[in-house]
């Protein structure tokens, strides 16, 4: 479903990603793990069209979508939850989820939509008169993800959802991330919690200063010694 | 501030806990206003009351779309006030044919509704108008850097309110142009008050249109985009909007507004290339006073500025008239730089 060959991108003059390739099927969920400053918010950015890249090829369902504007990559089908959430923080949760579905033209189905987004995370429902800016973080976290699911994308792409929650919310993040796989939506995942993540993704990259160092099924990754070392502490 | 646990937030909290939110800067100048009306009302006259609501709604209007464009697309828009002109001459190029026909066929309905196409005309006009400016001179801007847009897009105002000045110079030429009044009728009057038609219709005018216009904002797809765009363009365009297109359609929609308030006041105010000065810096004082990007008190801040305005001119005199707002608006930013109302636009700074 999504193809990434040889992508170089970065920052202005910053080259951060040299020849990035990777593939995630139809249905997986799959990890891109690496240390902070790896280049992994830089990939995610690039393929949701919000970073420009100088090289290389973005594959979405068979077309090329490398350089095409932010917002036609989310009318196909891709939604980017940003670690830095990117809320409306002035308009109330209610209003941050309908316009997660703006792409969306059927009342029915934006309902739907909210209705189920709303049962995936009840303490959203609790709160949707309530102004995105006065939220916690973890609920913050919650209303990112959700109004990513708004628009009932097919594929998602999602930042380091569980950097600076509790123990406790990671793992409602992560149990709603399983139950969005569950219903059939495709997820790459930016994660620097790796253990956790290798248990619960298909398949995993490795991106280290700008390149793909390590890929495979995440049972196998866990076993891997460099990622043992590097990343699990043992 | 306490969150509220786990009830459901009732529209009350909400209004109650932003009213907590609010400074008592805003509590004083309310207050002040209230006193101020009621004062004026018995010493000069409810008179000057009505002239300054009537101001007050129009320096309202060019509010909402002055702090429009700048909360949605960072411009600090110096060339707001041509709009107004440009308003002002269609509205007087528009009125004046059927003015003549109406006095030699007089007809008593269409005299009634004959004012309201100028004012229409006037805001239609204004749709293209923003279009083109947008398109031919901010979005090129855009498109080359974002870097120091503030000043770069300031600057692009100032030389376009140049440029539309000396246009509208040479092809109508320096000459006042007024018309009288809208409608020939007979002055209104309600208890001691007497009010002519005009200002009336024009007060109508500018709450019919803020209202219609809080409501496409608050509850239309567009006006929710147009409220995103300003608060995370990132987050928007996450979310699948198309910043161009909102971005083109802000412009139109502030300089409509703009074209309107100068067509709405063409009896007062006349039309001539200069006439959009007083009205930016007025709008300009509102904005400011209010804070920038909030639109829902550049609507209250409007009738406050105006009602400074009136009792300025009628206290202490009118060459004083700009005088005074302008020391007001000083002394306010310098005991709060985010303006009355404080806003939402963190960002715009760190830009």
């Amino acid at each position: 479903m999504l193809e990434v060959k040889g992508l170089d991108s970065g920052y202005g003059f910053l080259q951060v990603l040299w020849d990035v390739s990777l593939n995630v099927s139809e249905g997986e969920f799959v990890a891109l793990l690496g240390p902070n400053g790896a280049g992994k918010t830089t990939t995610l950015k690039t393929i949701a069209g919000l970073l420009r890249s100088r090289a290389g090829e973005v594959k979405f369902q068979g077309k090329p979508i490398r350089n095409l504007p932010a917002h036609k990559i989310s009318q196909m089908g891709i939604s980017f939850v940003s670690e830095s959430l990117n809320l409306f923080t002035g308009m109330s949760v209610r209003e941050n989820l309908l316009l997660g579905a703006y792409t969306v033209r059927d009342r029915r189905k934006q309902l739907d939509s909210l209705e189920f987004v709303f049962h995936l995370f009840p303490r959203l429902k609790e709160r949707a008169s309530q102004l995105a800016g006065t939220l916690s973080g973890g609920e913050r976290k919650m209303l990112a993800i959700a109004r990513g699911m708004m628009s009932d994308p097919v594929l998602l792409l999602v930042d380091e959802p569980s950097l600076g929650l509790a123990p406790k919310l990671v793992l409602a993040v992560f149990d709603a991330l399983e139950t969005l796989r569950q219903r059939g939506v495709t997820i790459l995942l930016v994660e620097q919690n790796v253990n956790t993540t290798l248990h619960i993704t298909d398949r995993a990259y490795v991106l280290e200063q700008g390149r793909i160092v390590l890929e495979g099924k995440s049972a196998a990754l866990l076993k891997n010694e460099h990622v043992r070392n590097a990343y699990l502490g043992l | 501030m306490e969150k509220p646990t786990t009830a459901e937030t009732s529209v009350w909290d909400v209004v109650l806990s932003s009213m907590a939110k609010v400074n008592w800067s805003i509590w004083i100048v309310i207050g002040l206003s209230l006193v101020a009306v009621v004062v004026t009302g018995v010493v000069a006259g409810p008179s000057i009351l009505v002239s300054a609501i009537v101001t007050g709604g129009m320096w309202a209007l060019m509010a909402v779309g002055l702090s429009l464009v700048f909360g949605v697309m960072n411009i600090p828009n110096f060339a707001h006030g041509e709009f107004f002109m440009i308003g002002a001459f269609i509205a007087y190029f528009t009125f004046s044919p059927l003015n003549n026909y109406l006095k030699d066929n007089p007809n008593r309905f269409l005299s009634l509704i004959a004012p309201l196409l100028p004012i229409l005309v006037a805001a239609l006009a204004g749709l293209p108008l923003g279009v083109v400016v947008e398109k031919a001179v901010f979005y090129p801007l855009r498109r080359r850097t974002r870097e120091q847009w503030i000043m770069n897009s300031f600057l692009l105002t100032v030389g376009l309110s140049f440029v539309i000045i000396n246009g509208v110079l040479l092809l109508w030429g320096p000459n006042y142009r007024g018309i009288p009044r809208y409608w020939d009728l007979e002055p209104v009057s309600i208890g001691s008050v007497s009010m002519a038609v005009d200002r009336i219709a024009v007060f109508l005018i500018a709450i019919v249109i803020i209202a219609a216009f809080w409501f496409f904002l608050r509850r239309t797809r567009t006006g929710r985009a147009i409220r995103a765009v300003a608060q995370d363009e990132t987050g928007a365009l996450m979310v699948g909007i198309d910043l161009n297109r909102i971005h083109t359609m802000t412009m139109a929609l502030s300089s409509a507004l703009a074209a309107m308030a100068g067509a709405s006041l063409l009896f007062m105010f006349q039309a001539y290339p200069t006439v959009g000065l007083k009205p930016l810096y007025f709008a300009w004082y509102v904005v400011i006073l209010v804070g920038l990007g909030n639109v829902a008190g550049a609507t209250a801040g409007g009738f406050i500025v105006a009602l400074l305005q009136t009792l300025t001119s009628y206290f202490i005199g009118v060459a004083w008239e700009d005088v005074v707002p302008t020391a007001v608006m000083i002394l306010i930013l310098l005991f709060k730089p985010t303006g009355l109302f404080g806003s939402e636009v963190k960002g715009v700074w760190e830009q």
